[in-house]
């Protein structure tokens, strides 16, 4: 359906792979106007279809691919796409957020999404050329990693056309053909890596999608898009973060800070500080690897590495996976967190999951609850156990499982480091109690972006008090609706890292710096109105580039208040579908270790108060004491009627 | 002596991973690091006020720049960092 704003392509492809029927899905510009995109579009598409009955692996239940308006506007960082479903980790709403080039080149194929329903009854990989949809026979496929796959993929695509062309393509590894629970969807060389997506498509036998075209995404005010895109451009080059910490040290550089701040769960998070922290870190990664900085298309920010390993150049670890392969599992040699690194991708694994699923199996270990060989430290056979997990070999069977149901067969939950089944980042939350009700209420499972990031005002950032709750809810709340926003309109969230003034991140002890981060804890109940009257906030703030991006490209009516609400709209159809699937106040948990175990047992405040933090949350919502969205919420953003 | 490490930025734009240095407090190992910067990579764009900006550790327990050195300490400066 064409629509009437600047950035859409106006089609939504619905493909049943069962039937082969494919149509065009219905999304009006009344849908565009309130779901805009990316994650938020496919939350009201599974609000709208899911009943509460099926799982991961239904014919029914969707597996969708969505680009944002901004997506191949040229707006910087807005080369995403989104990939939601219901995951195996979790059985709620799954969403995972990648780079790379596959959004681009579905809007060049004149698609905004892709609707994927049904189960193939052969292995497929499905190309769209212009819209055109075509199911090929992919046994030829099945059974290679990552970056094989990728290449008979492009050997495909050219020799069909006697030329190499380029075109976007996504698949899944060895992991996500056997359905490993915690198996990722690769592009290029990025990951939607969290929530298990590869195995939905595995599940579906679809090993891979590549996709090409010739549209060019429509822009409302061309003119005044390119202005305002040059003027952003040059605001992030300049920022101090965007332009010159994450270009040079990538999310890499942040270990260090981790380790100063109590923050770089260590062992399984039963600390927050890692003995050879200094080896494994952003500095030395720079010093000894890096070969250069890479970035997605049309992102100046450029945050990813290009490292070396085995003669070959390939995409460098991020911060996670430095954290939580090495500290995590006290391992302190640099190369080979590289080289496990380049193997899960290849294999198609989330490497946060498998990390912190391998910890709780050394702990459980080491506890005596499973007699499975591995400990902390000891990193001989490593490789091997990734290739086993993503063929279901051995051990690797029931590792693949994941660190929530492992714990359940064997015991220890209070040291299966996850929340709704999802396993957590590498931040430890008892040294930034925010990030730890992030964890906890996030839609998707334990996820720092998805639980609202507050560790950037609790030490990587600011340095407010790191201990108090006060505040917490309110800001957890304001930045969740933030995020889940930029991600529907197809950008990077590393762009609203530049809303905070480059002074404040490079003068942390400065006068300002000190007085906001005293200020901030006391100012919930100003955050609370923000959150509650979104409306009364009808402007454009300097620092925040985003709102105008979307009047000028896309050539919608927006405010920094609209902008929140449309977040919070899609926050809550996500929490709405949940709530479908059994979410409640006892699913938004953590690990008993965070919540009830001081990480200092001299200094009590060093627990996440989950449950006090959750009760101003629930409130701050709309939601009740059970956590579940009243109808008067649900109205007030338009998602019931 | 007081043994120094550096991280982040301030030491990729120093070349300096870790210096032993006299100093009774965090504020005079500044110029003493300055100056070693200017003499490892001459040129060097770091200046005192972003030597004013690092976090600051002593002995693995946070410090400031006012903070009192004694001889053996470990100091860890880092120049800040943000987001992830």
């Amino acid at each position: 359906m064409q629509s009437k704003y600047g950035g859409y392509m106006g089609r939504v492809l619905q493909i049943d792979l069962s039937t082969g029927d494919v149509k065009d899905y219905p999304w009006t510009d009344k849908d565009r106007e309130l779901y805009i995109g990316g994650k938020t579009m496919a939350a009201k598409i599974l609000y709208d279809t899911l009943t509460g009955h099926e799982d991961a692996y239904s014919e029914e239940n969707p597996l969708i691919i969505s680009t944002g308006p901004l997506t191949g506007t040229g707006a910087p960082s807005s080369s995403r796409f989104n990939v939601s479903s219901l995951s195996p980790q979790t059985g709620f709403i799954s969403s995972s957020n990648c780079g790379g080039t596959f959004g681009y080149h579905l809007k060049r194929a004149g698609i905004d999404a892709l609707i994927i329903t049904g189960r193939r009854g052969e292995h497929t990989w499905i190309e769209i050329d212009n819209g055109s949809v075509t199911f090929h026979n992919a046994d030829d496929l099945w059974g290679t990693r990552v970056t094989e796959c990728q290449r008979l993929l492009a050997e495909k695509m050219s020799s069909k056309r006697g030329c190499d062309i380029k075109f976007g393509k996504l698949c899944i590894g060895p992991a996500g053909e056997n359905l490993v629970r915690y198996s990722a969807v690769i592009s290029d060389e990025r990951a939607a890596g969290r929530t298990g997506m590869g195995a939905v498509l595995g599940w579906k036998n679809v090993k891979a999608i590549a996709v090409c075209g010739n549209h060019d995404t429509p822009v409302h005010d061309p003119s005044a898009t390119k202005k305002w895109c040059q003027k952003w451009f040059r605001y992030l080059r300049n920022h101090p973060l965007t332009g010159n910490q994450l270009p040079r040290m990538g999310t890499a550089g942040l270990v260090s800070s981790m380790q100063m701040r109590g923050l770089l769960a260590t062992k399984n998070y039963t600390e927050g500080r890692f003995e050879h922290f200094h080896k494994v870190n952003g500095e030395t990664l720079a010093e000894e690897y890096n070969i250069v900085n890479k970035g997605c298309l049309s992102c100046p920010i450029k945050c990813a590495r290009t490292v070396t390993v085995e003669g070959e150049d390939v995409k460098g670890p991020e911060l996670e996976t430095l954290g939580l392969l090495g500290g995590g599992i006290l391992n302190k040699d640099l190369y080979h967190i590289l080289k496990w690194n380049k193997e899960l991708d290849d294999l198609g694994l989330d490497t946060i999951s498998a990390s912190n699923t391998l910890a709780y199996a050394m702990e459980a270990n080491e506890r005596g609850l499973w007699n499975n060989g591995l400990k902390f430290g000891d990193i001989e056979g490593i490789s091997k156990i990734w290739d086993d997990i993503a063929y279901r070999r051995g051990i690797g069977n029931e590792l693949a499982e994941g660190s929530k149901r492992l714990s359940e067969k064997y015991g220890g939950k209070e040291f299966a480091m996850q929340s709704k089944g999802l396993e957590l980042a590498a931040y430890e939350p008892r040294r930034a109690v925010g990030q730890g009700l992030g964890y906890a209420v996030s839609n998707r499972g334990g996820c720092h972006l998805n639980g609202g990031y507050l560790v950037i005002l609790e030490g990587l950032g600011l340095n407010i008090d790191a201990q108090t709750p006060h505040a917490k809810a309110d800001f957890t709340m304001m930045f969740q609706d933030l995020m889940e926003m930029i991600s529907a309109t197809g950008q990077c969230l590393f762009t609203s890292y530049a809303f905070f003034p480059g002074f404040l991140i490079t003068r942390p002890n400065g006068a300002i710096a000190t007085a906001a981060n005293k200020l901030l804890p006391h100012l919930g109940w100003a955050i609370r109105l923000m959150n509650k009257f979104p409306r009364v906030l009808a402007f454009h703030l300097p620092v925040f580039h985003h709102t105008k991006m979307m009047q000028k490209a896309v050539g919608m009516p927006m405010t920094f208040g609209k902008y929140l609400q449309t977040g919070e709209r899609g926050f809550n159809l996500e929490r709405a579908v949940n709530v479908r699937f059994g979410v409640s106040a006892a699913k938004d948990s953590l690990p008993k270790r965070l919540t009830d175990v001081p990480q200092d047992p001299n200094d009590p405040r060093t627990r996440v108060p989950l449950e006090q933090m959750k009760k101003i949350y629930y409130q701050a919502r709309g939601w009740d004491k059970n956590g579940i969205p009243t109808c008067r919420t649900l109205k007030k953003l338009k998602i019931a009627r | 002596m007081v043994k120094v490490k550096l991280f982040g930025l301030l030491r990729l734009d120093t070349g300096l991973k870790e210096l032993e240095l006299e100093a009774n407090s965090v504020k005079e190992l500044y110029p003493l690091i300055l100056e070693a910067a200017h003499s490892a990579r001459p040129g060097t764009a770091v200046t005192l006020k972003d030597m004013d900006g690092c976090i600051v550790m002593i002995n693995g327990v946070q410090g400031k720049k006012s903070s009192k050195l004694a001889p053996g300490d470990e100091v860890m400066l880092m120049s800040p960092v943000c987001g992830g």
